[in-house]
This record gives structure tokens, sequence and C-alpha cells, in this order.
């Protein structure tokens, strides 16, 4: 495990996202419980953090986090950043009341903002395809990880608690 | 055999972990899994990957049995523990169970082995011990800062 190999716009970029995302986090009025907050943000580090151990690592390797394929501080930050888009994602959700009719093209609609954001974390050097992996499977991705975050979403305002 | 080992014990904790009476809530029962998920996944990581302390075998059905521990099993395993402990009335059976859990994932560990999926190098099952003490220490720990985090808010 390594700090960083060089010191350059990738691990810049990582902090001035991470700087922008939590600003918003705690700039914009507080609509969800406390427990739910925290748990979509240990949602969000832990999807992160499961597909890139998974597909981004090991024996699939497909992609490249950083500047190596060595465990650096700055690939560990950079799980940080989806923890807030997670809480957004079901922030907005609770805030623009999706029901049965908006589900696709709001699942859509934040899928084309990830796919925006990997094409400028791809320029920016975060992320680095090989073994043919390109963008477009990134889609089979968020499409999975935002379905079942909104259907787990569904399933947790009928079972808990603090929703009655 | 290694694959169908492992997913016939992914299968098992899983239905376990369905049909035993949660002391847990939902949300809690997520939140510790995914806890000890992030723990799991980065720990298994650093010691194979970065520390090469344990070789990690390149079949891919071996590897998805690998998968499998690392990603159900454990965590599962785990939160069962969490769920179980709140049952326990006494610190005898509470320090048993916790015993039993972290033998049980030794044993996990040991068949990993077994069927060549994993080789330790610089390892051994005391190192595995330690690592499993700690991680339900920290999937305990983790239950109880959620659970008094949620507490202290108003119904939504």
């Amino acid at each position: 495990m390594i700090l960083w190999e060089n010191f350059d716009k990738n691990e810049i970029y990582v902090l001035i996202m991470l700087v922008v995302a939590y600003t918003a986090f705690f700039l914009i009025p507080k609509k969800l419980p406390t427990s739910i907050t925290i748990l979509f943000l240990v949602w969000g580090f832990a999807s992160s953090t499961v597909f890139d151990f998974t597909i981004g690592g090991g024996l699939l390797d497909f992609y490249q986090v950083n500047d190596s394929n060595k465990y650096e501080l700055f690939d560990f930050l950079s799980y940080f950043l989806f923890a807030p888009f997670s809480y957004f994602f079901i922030y907005f959700y609770e805030r623009f009341h999706i029901g049965r009719k908006a589900f696709i093209f709001y699942v859509l609609g934040w899928c084309f903002v990830a796919l925006l954001m990997e094409k400028v974390s791809g320029y920016m050097g975060l992320t680095h395809y090989q073994r043919g992996y390109n963008m477009k499977y990134s889609l089979v991705v968020f499409l999975v990880v935002q379905t079942t975050t909104a259907i787990y979403y569904e399933l947790l305002k009928k079972k808990e608690p603090v929703y009655k | 055999m290694g694959f169908v080992v492992f997913f016939f014990l992914a299968w098992l904790i899983v239905s376990l972990f369905v049909v035993i009476k949660k002391k847990l809530t939902f949300a809690e029962n997520t939140l510790v899994f995914l806890v000890v998920l992030i723990v799991s996944i980065n720990f298994s990581w650093i010691v194979i990957e970065e520390l090469k302390l344990i070789k990690l075998t390149k079949t891919s059905l071996g590897y998805t049995g690998f998968i499998l521990n690392r990603s159900i099993i454990i965590p599962i395993l785990t939160v069962i523990h969490v769920n179980l402990l709140l049952w326990c009335h006494s610190l005898m059976m509470k320090i048993s169970l916790f015993v039993s859990v972290v033998i049980i994932l030794i044993g996990v560990s040991s068949l990993s082995n077994f069927y060549d999926i994993t080789e330790f190098k610089h390892w051994n099952y005391w190192y595995d011990g330690i690592y499993f003490f700690i991680l339900n220490g920290m999937a305990i720990f983790s239950y109880n800062l959620y659970a008094r985090a949620s507490r202290n808010v108003v119904s939504y």
C-alpha cells in the first residue's frame, strides 16, 4: 500500500471532488433521518468497494484506479466520493417523490450523470481501462447499482420503524 | 469441488440468516453487513495482493469461491453473530458465542486452504483468529454506534 505514485492531476481531482461533494452534502437541507443518511453513505462506499475490488482488480482486473495497480491512499479516498452520491440519489428520489412512472427515467438520468462523471474521471487520470474494458460496460454496473439502491430504499421504507 | 463447497456454505449461511429470528432492524442488519463487507474486502486485498502473505488461486471457479467467502459468508455470518448476541443474557453465553463464531470462520478459512483456493505463505490460523476476533468486535461496535444514532432521531 502506497500513498501515491505521482501527485498530479488525478490526486488533485479526487481532492477537489471530495470538497465539492461533501460541501454539497452538508449544505443541502436535511430531508432524510440521520439513520438513513448514515446507511446510504455506507451503502455508496460499499458499492464502489465491491465493484472496484471485484471487476477492477483480482482475476478480472478490468480497470486501474489512479496511477498504479497497487492500493494507493487516493484509491481509498476515491471510495469516499461515492458515499455522498449514494445519499444524493436517495435524497432526490425522496425530494422529487419518484414513483412507478418516473422510476425508469430517474435511474436513466442518474446513469447519464454517472457516465459523464466517469468520462471526466478518465480524462483526469483517475480510471484507466484495461483488458478490453470500456465505458459501455460501466453502464451495466450503474444500472445494477442504482436499480438495487432504489429497490432497497423502497423495501426499507416498508420495513423500517423510522418511516412509520 | 472448492467452488461447490463455498457455494453451499454461502447458501447455508444466507438461509440461516433468513430463518433466524432477528433482533436487529432491517437497516441495522444492512449497516453491519456493509461495514463488515468493506473491512473484509479491504483486508483480504491488502493481505493477499499487497503484502502477499496469502497466495490466491488463479482458477476462475476457485476465485469465485474466494469471492463468495469474502463477500457473503464472512459478512453474513458476522451479522448472524450480532443478532444472536442480543439473545444472550449472560456474559458467559456471549463469550461462548463469540468464540464459536471465530472458530467457525477459522474452519471456513481452513476449507479454503484444503481446496487450494488460498495458500498461507506468511500467515497462520492464529492471525486469522485475531482478524476474525477484531472483525466481529468491529461489527458489534458499529451496531452499537448506529443503534445510538438511530435512537436520537424523530420519526420521519
